[in-house]
């Protein structure tokens, strides 16, 4: 303990004297408050406006631009996004820039967990496990191994759709799970790149005190540094499983079958259902913000976690 | 420290037997642990990718054999203006995006940590991020509308003109770079906080001492021991800032206002997709894009001393 | 510690197995399914109509429709050619499918036409020849489109104007004409001048008399290409042709004058705005009295907030003249079931079937008898919607969409050309020229 504190200290010991002693009085403090507060608004008017345009009676909403809140409200376009009306009844009744589609959103919502939340598990392990390697052990062209790796950071994604799709198709994978799954499961570059870089700079001593005390070097990695890897391990599950929700280029591309469809996909084909026109924007605005509440729930409580372990925590 | 010393004179002492005794086992080890990377690193990023360079050299539709051509994909790239252009536009795009973006990321972080230690408000500022490309692109296009847009109803509010944004090709550019500015702002502030707290806070104490002033902090011990931190950032958001399509396929119809916002990867996307699937060009496209990437890359790490943690000059 | 370290591999295994268990494994099936794919949802439901009734008759063959929209759409046939899964059946569009024919992906249906002595003269005429190339046939006609121009009764009332001018207008390139008048007259500045008063301020417009869209990149069907056609200017040299003439002074001084409707005299929204957010929108927000779209978009103007009316082209110098396109169904040459997607299409192209579509309304079917039909259905609901019937019908008063290749790549260098005319970057006489060299040196 006494040799992690030496270099590791606490944030939350340190807090007190800190805001005492650091030149920053409470003027900085207060400037600090107003950045963020312009900061979040910035931020969190476009969120307002999802909603705004969402609770917007989709007739009205070209009609008057500049109302702040929905312009007669209604929550019809949610009903129809999550298919609780008939979307055909309403275009048949002359309901202009209304779109057809409908989110089969509870099967999507199924759909996108199972791809994003394999995606994560695998990535994360995986990644980790050669992170580590690759930080610790020492084999046979292991840095020429990661330079490769780096630069396959920087092959265009573009580059990797086309060939993929063709392995995916030999493979018989087309409209699958698994086949929208397997290019990120077992590794992405970005993901070891950051394992190794929170690996490389994790103090060595505990590892080799445990070393001392006998255990393997397996029993190392699983035991002491994958655990004191908690934080920044969630920090890339986190970031893995956002970004595998968000993706959409490549599961439109393998995944449109209704079975496998994923939320952004869906999305992005209930975008294009309008009649050729206009947008559908009230309900676009309900679907994207019916698409966002998953993961809008599941960074509530990760979110903390992700924050908790930032701070360093998971060293105690 | 004395633990630590100890430790040390342990370590010494015994390290050749350490060594011997685990060098086979950590060499198989290492090459266990590597293997599921490698596996899925060979097949879905290595090998498209060299097959990608073989394709370049061909004239193929995905349909048909290909043939060889040697270098005459490359010879017609380097003389289409429109790929100049795109290259042009790709760096006009990131020369926006990302000096904004890392400052404003280091400057929201610093400001985060300033105030209290609240995830809550760590996790507000990381939300944009959470929202598909998809969305981000579309709400902001109906914000940004010439017309009706709620952001130039504000601007003819306070007595601005109206601008066109997405629909200028002047515009275009700085305005899709804005709005991935926001989308990643946040995110990137986070990450910038994280290397924030690895910093420790004696060091800061140290300078007070010294008599330092706040800003004089910032700059002698703050930004050098991000250093880590913001190779990262700065390696991993240049990478996909040049790789940008998302937001411009959505928020932009054909190419944007006169093909202003044709960025390199959109470029790629048209040989294949909008021009009969000419996969020789868009390959050759994207073995030069590679090659970018690559050197910028190198460059950045060089430039910036990635790696190496400036905390073990102050241990 | 050796639990652990064995834990590894165990997992390994247990997660690749699980990839693998996954691969679907298809049935033996006695019933044929047919894929089928259309990119507009409006015409969903009648589609899936003709496909029940379809299936009542050959109960051996399921139709199974899928939808995405326009852009989704071509990628996901692109996709579907190279990864073998593209539907059987397909709609398709004339800017695409002689690309399709070129990568060798629809089935030549010719021979299936003489063998079942299918009468391909039931349709508009032309319909059906816009799918033939060198003998070979690669659709038959499902519904058809022109142009006509939509108007805000509302505002036409409040500028006096009355719609039965739009029976009799006129369009030159020089004065602009009737056509340019009635524009004029229904733009208005803050000052509530209109566009004919020597006060009217370009820089101050709060109501616009016409919105088209923009440029309209190489094809301009509901942009201008109701214009151009009116001086005697032709796309190229006609059907598989290898020569376009955008360079033909009366093609640019027609663009120009179009683009000075914004560009000078502030009767059009700036192009900017246009492309944006779209006509319809616009429109829809009140801000523009008329704007020129095609018959597919009927339904959306429709919905409007206030009453809408739908008024003829103008007539220029040679006449009326709107683009007419026509779009088919198309087999796609992988499938398995070559035989029972041609009994589908044959379907499609009946008069059983384009009677359904008729009466919904959502499109004019290829079959005239089907087209009224669907003009009746909107006279049911007090829209008249003959504008576009009658342009069809006018003797004359259609040119098809210029087939030739590289619809793509003209695409691309017509619209980047087009939009720097639209922008006022410089005038047509001198942008378009060096664009009509660059189109015509892809068919070297």
């Amino acid at each position: 303990m006494t040799t992690r504190a030496s270099h590791y200290t606490s944030p939350n010991q340190i807090d007190a004297p800190q805001r005492r002693t650091r030149s920053w009085n409470s003027l900085g403090t207060i400037i600090a408050w107003v950045v963020i507060a312009v900061i979040l608004l910035i931020t969190f008017f476009p969120f307002l406006w999802v909603i705004r345009t969402a609770l917007t009676n989709s007739d009205a909403i070209f009609s008057n631009t500049s109302s702040l809140f929905p312009v007669d409200p209604t929550i019809s376009n949610f009903e129809r996004v999550l298919g609780l009306v008939d979307p055909a009844s309403v275009v048949s009744q002359g309901g202009a820039n209304v779109s057809a589609g409908v989110l089969d959103f509870w099967l999507y919502l199924r759909n996108t967990i199972i791809v994003a939340g394999s995606i994560t598990i695998g990535q994360c392990l995986f990644s980790a496990m050669a992170a580590y390697a690759f930080a610790r052990f020492h084999f046979p062209f292991r840095d020429r191994l990661f330079v490769i790796y780096l630069t396959g950071l920087m092959v265009p994604g573009i580059v990797l759709f086309i060939p993929n799709f063709v392995v995916v198709r030999q493979l018989g994978w087309i409209g699958t799970f698994q086949g929208i799954i397997a290019p990120s499961f077992l590794m992405t570059p970005f993901a070891i790149f950051f394992m190794r870089q929170f690996f490389l700079g994790l103090n060595t001593e505990l590892e080799e005190a445990a070393l001392l005390d006998g255990a393997t070097k397996f029993g190392v990695f699983w035991r002491i540094a994958l655990p004191l890897m908690r934080g920044p391990l969630l920090t890339l599950a986190v970031l893995t499983f956002i970004g595998s929700w968000n993706d959409y280029l490549w599961p439109l591309l393998v995944g449109r079958d209704e079975s496998v469809r994923v939320l952004t996909v869906a999305l992005g084909i209930f975008r294009q259902q309008t009649p050729q026109g206009a947008p559908d924007w009230s309900g676009l605005m309900a679907g994207a913000g019916v698409a966002i509440v998953p993961t809008l729930i599941l960074f509530v409580f990760f979110g903390r976690r992700v924050v908790d372990s930032v701070q360093f925590s998971g060293f105690k | 420290m004395t633990t630590a010393k100890v430790l040390s004179v342990s370590k010494s002492n015994s390290k050749t037997s350490l060594q011997s005794r685990f060098a086979n086992n950590e060499k198989l080890l290492g090459i266990a642990f590597i293997l599921p990377s490698l596996i899925g690193f060979s097949v879905f990023f290595a090998l498209p990718a060299i097959r990608s360079l073989f394709i370049s050299f061909t004239e193929w539709n995905l349909l048909s054999p290909a043939t060889y051509v040697g270098l005459s994909n490359y010879q017609t790239l380097f003389a289409d203006e429109r790929f100049w252009r795109s290259l042009g536009t790709t760096f006009a795009y990131v020369s926006w995006n990302i000096p904004l973006q890392t400052v404003l990321a280091i400057f929201i972080a610093v400001m985060m940590e300033r105030i209290q230690n609240s995830s809550f408000l760590r996790g507000l500022i990381v939300l944009p991020w959470l929202l598909p490309n998809v969305v981000v692109a579309l709400l902001w296009l109906w914000m940004l509308d010439p017309t009706l847009g709620i952001i130039n109803v504000g601007l003819k509010a306070i007595g601005l003109p109206p601008q066109p944004f997405l629909g200028s090709p002047d515009q275009a550019i700085p305005s899709i770079a804005l709005i991935n500015i926001w989308r990643h702002a946040g995110y990137t502030a986070i990450l910038v906080f994280v290397g924030l707290k690895t910093i420790p806070k004696s060091l800061y104490e140290a300078a007070q001492i010294d008599g330092a002033s706040a800003w004089k902090q910032f700059w002698s011990i703050t930004l050098p021991l991000l250093r880590p931190v913001l190779v990262f950032v700065l390696v991993t958001s240049l990478i996909g800032s040049f790789q940008i399509f998302d937001t411009v396929a959505i928020a932009e119809r054909n190419a944007g206002p006169a093909g202003s916002t044709r960025v390199i990867i959109y470029y790629i996307y048209q040989q294949v997709f909008e021009r009969g699937i000419n996969m020789g060009l868009a390959t050759a496209a994207s073995v030069v894009l590679f090659l970018i990437l690559i050197s910028v890359t190198l460059f950045q790490l060089r430039f910036l001393r990635a790696g190496q943690s400036d905390l073990a000059d102050y241990s | 510690m050796m639990l652990a370290h064995k834990r590894i591999p165990v997992l390994l295994v247990v997660l690749v197995l699980g990839l693998l268990v996954g691969v679907t494994v298809t049935q033996a099936q006695d019933s044929v399914t047919i894929k089928y794919m259309l990119w507009d949802t409006n015409q969903l439901p009648a589609y899936q109509q003709c496909a029940d009734d379809f299936h009542a008759a050959n109960p051996n063959i399921n139709v199974e429709i899928s939808q995405l929209g326009w852009s989704d759409y071509w990628t996901a046939i692109t996709t579907g050619f190279i990864s073998g899964d593209a539907p059987d059946v397909f709609t398709n569009h004339l800017a695409k499918y002689p690309e399709f024919v070129q990568l060798g992906q629809l089935v030549d249906i010719q021979p299936l036409v003489e063998r079942d002595s299918v009468a391909t003269d039931i349709y508009y005429p032309g319909l059906a020849e816009l799918w033939v190339k060198d003998g070979q046939r690669f659709g038959l006609p499902k519904d058809w489109d022109t142009i006509a121009i939509i108007y805000n009764k509302d505002l036409l009332d409040a500028a006096g104007v009355d719609p039965a001018v739009m029976d009799s207008w006129t369009w030159n390139a020089d004065d602009g004409g009737s056509f340019y008048q009635t524009i004029a007259q229904l733009s208005l500045d803050a000052n509530g001048n209109n566009g004919l008063s020597p006060d009217f301020d370009p820089a101050t417009v709060t109501q616009y008399g016409f919105a088209n869209n923009g440029m309209g990149g190489p094809y301009g069907q509901t942009e201008w290409s109701w214009l151009t056609a009116t001086t005697g200017w032709t796309f190229n040299n006609g059907l598989w042709g290898n020569e376009y003439y955008y360079d033909d002074p009366r093609f640019m001084t027609t663009v120009q004058w179009m683009a000075d409707l914004w560009l000078q005299h502030g009767f059009a929204p700036q192009m900017e705005q246009q492309t944006t957010l779209g006509r319809s929108a616009l429109f829809q927000a009140g801000n523009v009295a008329m704007v020129s779209d095609g018959s597919w978009m009927i339904g959306t103007y429709a919905g409007s907030d206030f009453p809408v009316g739908f008024g003829r082209l103008p007539a220029g110098p040679e006449g009326r003249k709107s683009m007419f396109n026509g779009l088919a169904d198309s087999i796609w040459v992988g499938s398995q079931h070559i035989e029972e997607s041609w009994s589908w299409v044959k379907y499609l192209a009946s008069p059983a079937c384009q009677d359904v579509v008729g009466d919904s309304g959502v499109v004019f079917p290829a079959i005239p008898e089907a087209a009224q039909r669907s003009v009746d259905m909107h006279l049911a609901q007090d829209l008249d919607v003959s504008a576009y019937i009658d342009q069809a019908n006018e003797a004359d008063g259609t040119f098809l969409f210029p087939i030739t290749d590289y619809g793509g790549d003209i695409n691309t260098i017509m619209t980047e050309a087009m939009d720097n005319v639209g922008l006022g970057t410089g005038d047509a006489a001198s942008l378009i020229p060096p664009a009509n060299d660059e189109v015509n040196a892809l068919f070297q």
